[in-house]
């Protein structure tokens, strides 16, 4: 099982994040295909619940992206999203699930070289982890 | 201090003040407490308070809308019936409060005296309630913290490594039946559709296990960050021994150092997830 490939979620906005990573698609960058994007109109609709119904559903890891602070589309989605997530984040650990194993990112969408860091970053990340128990 | 709440309940019911006035009674066994609903002058000398008054009774409240109604409420009720007057669950006008300067509650089962504190009054920072009309008892002298609790479970959990952690709740929630007495017992626990009660989306699952116990546990605990005052109801009625308020104290305890915010303390403060500072250093 340990060299099972870790599964990731990724719940990234329209309006940025999924722009980004849309960039890094269409200037062939690469990164690894681990993860499984969700396409969510805006950080803001991400509810916790849907980061611990994946956890539940098995993902290794979750990240959650939007739009950089003050460049929401919909003007401050992404202020309440912080808020929720970041309480998430604290209660996850608190549970046993390892603090990198949710990630919260803001990515424009000039930002594909970046996305796909990040990409790359939080599989490395979660190889070294292992599977979640 | 029970013939004053006597006196004063009977004078609110005789007043017309209030249709009912819900306090305490004496329980069939002889030693504990149960809730008591008087709606009249008479009934009004059933009344009771003593360290056997564990419940909750901010639970009510919600139930009674558009009835006047008195009700009696240590200082954790009266931090409950706050958070239900800034959710619009309770108008401030309808309910007349007797509070009650509050020793601690006792640990009492059915049948089984103790005059062990419940564990929530060892980390309880109020003697005096938030909010009254009429306050029976004096208000003990400044600092009101009385029991200082050395080593909280929360810390003792924090410094375990998240495997341990992992462990520890996994062994708690796979014993969970999903009675769902912590969500009925719970004063904050109000929404007229549960989101473990969905069927679509479908966000706990049917089946009893532990993930379905999983979501449902961290759910609800989520759902009360920033809004649970620590009455601990939900833990004792518990019929499986789940540590609940562990993780509802933890994520207060977060609230408060991220966002300054007490549950119950201010009804006129913004709630932490309504709201939010342009510049905050939080993630």
């Amino acid at each position: 099982m340990s060299d099972r490939e870790p599964r990731v979620v990724g719940f990234l906005c329209n309006w940025c994040s999924y722009a980004g990573a849309d960039l890094a698609g269409t200037s062939r960058m690469q990164y690894p295909p681990n993860i499984r994007i969700i396409r969510v109109p805006c950080s803001g609709r991400v509810d916790p619940l849907l980061v611990i119904k994946a956890f539940e559903r098995g993902a290794d890891g979750v990240l959650v992206s939007g739009c950089h602070p003050g460049d929401c589309h919909y003007t401050q989605g992404n202020y309440y999203a912080r808020r929720r997530l970041a309480i998430l984040r604290d209660l996850l650990e608190f549970l046993g699930i390892e603090r990198d194993r949710f990630r919260i990112e803001w990515v424009s969408a000039a930002e594909g070289q970046r996305f796909a860091q990040i990409v790359a970053d939080f599989v490395k990340k979660l190889k070294e982890l292992g599977p979640r128990r | 201090m029970i013939e004053e709440i006597r006196a004063k309940a009977a004078d609110l019911l005789r007043s017309g003040e209030v249709k009912c006035f819900i306090g305490y009674e004496r329980a069939s066994d002889g030693l504990t407490a149960r809730p008591f609903f008087a709606y009249s002058a008479d009934e009004a000398d059933r009344l009771i308070f003593d360290g056997t008054c564990v419940h909750n009774l901010a639970r009510y409240l919600p139930d009674m809308r558009g009835k006047r109604v008195g009700i009696l409420a240590k200082p954790c009720d009266s931090r409950s019936i706050n958070v239900l007057i800034r959710e619009g669950q309770v108008e401030r006008e309808e309910v007349y409060i007797v509070g009650v300067v509050c020793d601690g509650v006792y640990r009492t089962t059915w049948g089984k005296p103790s005059r062990e504190l419940q564990p929530r009054c060892l980390y309880c920072s109020k003697r005096t309630p938030v909010v009254y009309d009429y306050l029976v008892g004096q208000p003990p002298p400044a600092p009101e913290s009385q029991h200082p609790a050395s080593i909280s479970e929360v810390e003792a959990l924090e410094r375990k490594p998240a495997a341990e952690r992992w462990e520890f709740w996994r062994s708690h929630f796979a014993r969970c039946i999903r009675c769902n007495a912590c969500r009925q017992i719970c004063p904050a626990c109000y929404c007229p559709q549960c989101f473990s009660d969905q069927l679509d989306p479908l966000w706990t699952g049917i089946r009893i296990g532990l993930p379905q116990n999983w979501v449902w546990n961290v759910g609800r605990a989520l759902h009360l960050a920033g809004r649970c005052i620590d009455c601990e109801e939900c833990q004792r009625a518990c019929p499986m021994g789940i540590p609940l308020a562990i993780l509802n104290r933890k994520l207060a305890s977060r609230v408060k150092e991220l966002f300054g915010f007490e549950a119950g303390m201010d009804p006129r403060a913004p709630f932490p997830f309504a709201t939010f500072e342009k510049e905050e250093e939080i993630l």
